[in-house]
């Protein structure tokens, strides 16, 4: 699927954000398989609680 | 002749006067001709677009499935399903069609579903869901590309000009939507969230904390209190790639366990005009649902029976950004819903009242 096809293709990445429910705090890493919106997330970087995936989308990478 | 060609005329312009008249005459026998050969190869072009297309993400159907733990050459499994096919029903006697319909379609489904799960009998129901999607890409590619090949193919044998026009006219409209399909390939087969899901995304966050029940084929809902009031929350089971049922599960709500709702309202994704802004939320009246028609016509059955206010919010995208993965704006556009809910709900619902909310969409890669 690399190949592109249509002219307009253009190149995106896609992210995860995970939301800490208790410290607000939002971070953004790369989308991993399995992940899904609403899923338990890992610990928070910054007060150790558990986060939750709040919203996954895609960004144009720039080139 | 001589007024043609006059003698007092250099030699060069004679020449550009006899190159001139050539093509002149050219193009008044064989004009039709020759704009015929041009739209045929500007039509065999798009085709092999369209081929191209079909045979990638059927190729990516396989690796899907080699991926998951099938063993062997799925070809003749696949060609045989993306060659499946429904039979719409008499439309002369159009009494009771919805109904018709409905049931070839739910053939349809289970008939699917049960392919997919022969082919991946270990796999759960996210997969088999990606699966069942990845199969309706390439099964519609296949379609595009021997209806397009079909009239191109009459057009070049009997020479039509005007059927090879009309064939040149309407492919940019549905090159986009082939180039849709084929981009909706990656994001389907990696689980992520598409443009479409945003309705059931903004359903999901409302029935977060509360217990999900089944209601109808792959559709759940959930008893949301709310400023005291009591939604009814209803949504396709996600992460799978699931649109479910939800004209079913409002008739079941009502009609088996007696809900008596004061307000439905619909949330779902929107095809955007062109110079609209993606994202741009808008509220409006009447079910905001897609498809071939039979669940909104059981929610616009059931409403306009009972007399309750059916209200709309959609969130407008392209068909591009609805079927591939959600875009920034899509995801951020679901805090503006939630704010416009709360609105609608405030102004046009009193305590104690019990409204209906519905997700629409696909809702691959949204939990609840």
């Amino acid at each position: 699927m690399s190949s592109k096809l249509f002219k307009s293709q253009k190149q995106f990445k896609v992210v995860t954000i995970e939301e800490c429910g208790s410290c607000g705090l939002k971070m953004k890493r790369l989308f991993q398989p399995n992940d899904f919106i609403f899923k338990e997330g890992s610990n928070c970087q910054k007060c150790g609680s558990k986060t939750m995936m709040t919203s996954i989308y895609k960004e144009e990478i720039s080139s | 002749m001589l007024q043609l060609f006059p003698v007092d005329q250099s030699l060069l312009q004679q020449i550009l006067s006899l190159i001139f008249y050539g093509i002149f005459f050219l193009y008044l026998f064989f004009g039709q001709s020759i704009q015929t050969q041009r739209v045929l190869y500007s039509l065999s072009g798009a085709l092999n677009k369209i081929k191209d297309a079909r045979d990638k993400s059927t190729k990516e159907l396989q690796t899907f499935l080699q991926k998951n733990g099938y063993k062997g050459d799925a070809t003749p499994q696949i060609d045989k399903l993306i060659e499946y096919f429904t039979i719409t029903p008499v439309s002369i006697d159009p009494a009771g069609l919805v109904k018709k319909i409905e049931h070839l379609l739910s053939v349809r489904d289970e008939r699917v579903r049960y392919e997919v799960k022969k082919l991946l009998p270990e796999k759960d129901s996210v997969t088999t869901s990606i699966m069942e999607n990845l199969l309706e890409i390439s099964t519609t590619l296949n379609l595009y590309y021997k209806v397009v090949r079909h009239y191109y193919l009459v057009g070049k044998k009997t020479s039509n000009y005007y059927l090879l026009l009309q064939l040149q006219i309407i492919l940019p409209d549905l090159l986009r939507e082939v180039e849709a399909l084929f981009s909706a390939v990656e994001p389907i087969k990696s689980g992520q969230p598409i443009g479409d899901g945003i309705g059931a995304l903004v359903a999901g966050k409302l029935m977060l904390n509360s217990e999900k029940k089944p209601i109808a084929r792959d559709t759940i809902f959930s008893e949301v209190p709310y400023k005291n009031r009591k939604l009814y929350v209803i949504k396709a089971e996600g992460p799978a790639a699931n649109v479910g049922q939800p004209g079913n599960a409002i008739e079941s709500l009502v009609n088996k366990y007696g809900v008596k709702p004061s307000t439905i309202i619909m949330i779902d994704a929107a095809l955007k005009l062109e110079g609209e802004a993606t994202g741009e939320v808008a509220e409006g009246v009447g079910a905001a649902i897609g498809g071939i028609g039979v669940d909104k016509y059981k929610i616009e059955e059931i409403a306009s029976s009972m007399g309750i206010p059916l209200y709309a919010i959609i969130i407008k995208e392209s068909i591009v950004e609805a079927i591939t993965a959600m875009t920034k704006e899509i995801a951020e556009a679901a805090s503006k819903v939630h704010s416009r809910l709360d609105a609608l709900i405030e102004s046009n619902t009193k305590e104690g009242d019990i409204i209906m909310v519905v997700g629409v969409g696909n809702t691959l890669g949204v939990g609840q």
